[in-house]
């Protein structure tokens, strides 16, 4: 077998992978050949963390790749949270063996390739005729109470913004890899990537970076301000609408501010820079606003103390973020698992990148669910932002049909 | 020089942080995890910005009330609330709310820190404002707002305590160090 049919084999198989994109290289890589796979609770977060600062990858494949959920990252920092009665882990990480490049060609690093070999049998796929249809949760009549409870938190000063989320789920059988790379052609988004595992799937067109280290400097950066591309047409045109719209400027000023304060916890004094403010991305159906803030990171400051600060990401939340995070888990019920938490990989101290969790589907116990926020502002009204939402996890809702 | 700047768990509060480690040697302590030694060795106490308002704070107001003659204090946002409260002041909604704002604010002849007539741009979160009347012998409102005249500054011409309603920590307020240096540097 040549190195593309190595790789075709390994998607038609059942082995567990991981596809992530590098938008930096502009290619996707593969992981596989899983050696360890630690399932993450708040019991054994801190020892996890502590073994990772020891870690120091010497080969291209060698790294820890997987996500911290929402649960795990409250948790981390005493917050309460509803209980998930399901088996889905809070947290996993992988440390991969075989690593493949994809670009033009198909580039394999592998530590056995006949480890990699092994297990490539092609699979009988099941097609089955499950419901397709989608549910919605907390439904429009829910979601404006929320809403309105809100509104009123905003004016006594008890939150500046607050993003309710809300659950579109269906039960119908995925072809992760296929999905994944029918998603990527229409929309490729610089965080994207795919889990496939015995337990679960993932497929994520995650548009956020939420940091990455690069020898001592850390740099994040956020999105706040969305418009479709039905309403506005180019780029330019984006930027106006940004710069005239009083919410989303507003929003953004706060998360600008936000994310300095988040930074400045684990970054030496005065080091703080907001590097691009307020540019624009444009993607398969919306456009977004985006500004990059980034500082040097304190000599010997801890793994622990970086994601404390940064998890989970204040963007997708709101502001400030302790007290916003208690008022949506009182009045959320459904555990948001991945969703807005965080996936990314870990080579060393000095070199890890996670994003966002969000745009993207988990597929659990024959189950699929998408998750999407959208902000409470005193003068947005709830059915704008239900249908926010809807826009926001369109491009995925599109392949459950 | 020891600060001790007592964090509301705001978003902010390490912006500020940032902004005071220049003067001196700076402990960030949460409110409800304060202890009376921290305070003791402390030349300064800030209070940070945070969510709510003064009541939802009994610890910190009472904190003001026991060093207010005895050491520097300054507020910002909740914090410049909570001075206001301690001073007999009463905190209310205000008609359009300043999350993310950038405006412009005007200091009066009352200041002892800031120029006369002084125009300043500045960054704001609150939904709140200090309601007027607000009558005190001691203390004076020194700056507001250009559009809504709210009271941006409080300061005390009896003791050494500031207030500021707006965020100098913001990135929408230029030179926010300097309205930070000017309190600081004041010698009552």
């Amino acid at each position: 077998m040549n190195n593309s049919e190595i790789l075709n084999a390994l998607y038609e198989s059942d082995k567990e992978l991981i596809i992530y994109r590098n938008s930096e290289k502009n290619n996707f890589e593969i992981y596989t050949d899983f050696a360890e796979k630690v399932n993450l609770n708040i019991g054994n977060l801190d020892k996890f963390l502590n073994k990772l600062e020891r870690f120091k990858s010497n080969k291209p494949y060698d790294c820890y790749i997987g996500f911290f959920g929402y649960e795990l990252l409250c948790k981390n920092i005493n917050l309460k949270v509803n209980k998930d009665n399901s088996s889905f882990p809070e947290g996993v990480f992988f440390r991969p063996q075989t690593k493949i490049i994809l670009n033009k060609q198909v580039k394999i690093i592998t530590k056995s390739k006949s480890k990699l070999l092994k297990d490539l049998k092609a699979l009988n796929k099941t097609t089955s005729s499950n419901s397709n249809k989608i549910s919605v949760s907390p439904n429009v009549q829910v979601y404006e109470k929320i809403f309105n409870k809100f509104k009123k938190n905003i004016r006594a000063g008890e939150t500046y913004q607050i993003k309710i989320a809300q659950k579109y789920s269906n039960k119908k059988d995925l072809d992760v890899v296929n999905l994944f790379f029918n998603l990527m052609k229409k929309n490729l988004s610089p965080e994207s990537f795919c889990v496939r595992t015995n337990d679960f799937n993932i497929i994520s067109c995650s548009p956020e970076n939420l940091f990455k280290v690069k020898g001592k400097k850390i740099i994040t950066s956020p999105i706040a301000g969305t418009v479709s591309r039905d309403k506005v047409k180019s780029t330019k045109e984006a930027r106006k609408f940004f710069e005239n719209n009083q919410k989303e400027d507003k929003e953004h000023n706060m998360i600008v501010d936000l994310e300095r304060n988040d930074l400045s916890r684990i970054t030496k004094a005065n080091t703080v820079k907001i590097q691009n403010l307020k540019f624009v991305q444009k993607y398969q159906y919306i456009f977004h606003n985006v500004s990059e803030i980034s500082g040097t990171l304190l000599d010997n400051v801890r793994l622990s103390a970086v994601i404390k600060a940064m998890m989970p990401g204040g963007s997708v939340i709101g502001c400030p973020k302790i007290n916003t995070l208690k008022l949506l888990n009182k009045e959320e019920k459904e555990p948001r698992r991945i969703y807005t938490g965080s996936f990314g990989y870990y080579r060393s101290k000095q070199d890890m990148s996670f994003n966002i969790i969000i745009r993207s589907i988990l597929n659990f116990q024959k189950n699929n669910e998408v998750f999407a926020a959208s902000g409470v502002i005193l003068d947005s009204t709830a059915k704008n932002e239900y249908h926010e939402n809807y826009l926001k996890a369109k491009s995925l809702l599109d392949l459950l049909k | 020089m020891n600060l001790l700047l007592i964090d509301h768990e705001d978003s902010f509060t390490y912006n500020l942080a940032h902004l005071l480690s220049g003067f001196g040697n700076l402990e960030v302590k949460n409110f409800y995890d304060i202890k009376e030694k921290s305070i003791k060795k402390s030349d300064i106490i800030i209070f940070s910005p945070g969510p709510g308002k003064p009541s939802d704070y009994p610890v910190s107001l009472d904190i003001y009330n026991n060093y207010k003659s005895k050491k520097k204090i300054i507020g910002i946002c909740l914090g410049f609330q909570l001075i206001a409260n301690g001073e007999g002041g009463t905190i209310s909604k205000q008609e359009k709310i300043f999350h993310g704002y950038q405006t412009y604010i005007r200091t009066n002849s009352k200041s002892l820190r800031f120029p006369n007539n002084a125009l300043y741009q500045v960054g704001r979160y609150h939904s709140l404002k200090l309601k007027e009347p607000f009558n005190s012998s001691s203390m004076h409102i020194t700056m507001r707002c250009e559009e809504t005249n709210v009271a941006m500054c409080l300061e005390s011409h009896k003791y050494d305590i500031c207030g500021l309603q707006f965020h100098p920590d913001s990135f929408l307020t230029p030179n926010g160090k300097q309205f930070i240096r000017k309190i600081i540097q004041y010698k009552k």
